[in-house]
């Protein structure tokens, strides 16, 4: 159920070990990494449960835009959870949010889920784990 | 008056994070303009607990007060989810695009084999 904001769904014709290892392993995560047109210039990346990520892309036009986090869970080859904030020109992090990615085995490759929640801290996030989504969802169709 | 302000997405979004001030201005979209009581009516809090969520959404540019004679009254600004709105359209954009050339990395590596 749609309890929370951003949800992606893909099937990506590779086993779980594969598409675990292109997320989670820094030199094949910046194979991907990014927008189309981009790459990844710089990069910092611990996978380790409480090791920070940084990953500066240059995109198409030039530009650099750097984003950060720290990862929380790394399950091999189920699950991965990190935290996300654009960094700005001096580096200071924005809104921080936290991603989780789900990879399960199914026909054809593996199931990938990737959740992005958009709580603005970790303390809100905790007295706010549930619900946050839907009644965002309805406050813009409210609003709209 | 104040003058229209840009409040940052940090204030919004934190502004949304507490389930009492999402219900007060879910209300106000659904219901327009209502009293300060009005408002206050639905939950079990007291007045100054009430005040201080409306002095936040308010901090967030979420809502906006007047005063018509002895009424206080308070309406919803539905613009202010505009940049909340962008957020979260650009987060799904960058994603999408990453898993499209997830997909293309595995594609070019995984042999070229006749589906059965």
């Amino acid at each position: 159920m749609s309890d929370t904001e951003l949800r992606l769904e893909r099937l990506i014709p590779a086993p779980p070990q594969r598409v675990f290892a292109l997320w989670s392993e820094p030199e094949q995560l910046v194979k991907w990494w990014g927008p189309e047109g981009a790459d990844i210039p710089a990069h910092a990346i611990d996978p380790h449960p409480g090791g920070s990520w940084r990953t500066t892309m240059r995109t198409a036009d030039g530009k650099h835009h750097t984003v950060s986090g720290v990862y929380r869970a790394i399950e091999p080859p189920r699950r991965l959870v990190f935290t996300w904030a654009w960094e700005n020109e001096h580096g200071a992090r924005g809104h921080e949010t936290e991603v989780t990615v789900t990879f399960m085995s199914a026909p054809g490759g593996t199931r990938l889920v990737l959740v992005q929640k958009e709580f603005e801290s970790k303390e809100s996030r905790d007295r706010h784990s549930h619900g946050w989504g839907s009644s965002f969802n309805r406050l813009v169709r409210l609003a709209g | 008056m104040t003058a229209p302000r840009r409040p940052a997405l940090e204030t919004v979004f934190s502004a949304l994070g507490d389930p009492t001030r999402r219900a007060i201005v879910e209300r106000l979209l659904a219901r327009g303009e209502l009293s300060v009581g009005d408002i206050a009516a639905p939950f079990a809090i007291s007045m100054p607990a009430v005040s201080r969520h409306l002095r936040v959404l308010e901090d967030a540019g979420l809502i906006e007060r007047r005063v018509e004679r002895q009424w206080r009254l308070i309406r919803a600004r539905p613009e202010a989810l505009a940049p909340v709105e962008a957020w979260v359209t650009k987060q799904r954009a960058h994603w999408n695009a990453a898993l499209d050339r997830l997909e293309a990395v595995v594609a070019a590596e995984t042999p070229k084999r006749r589906k059965s």
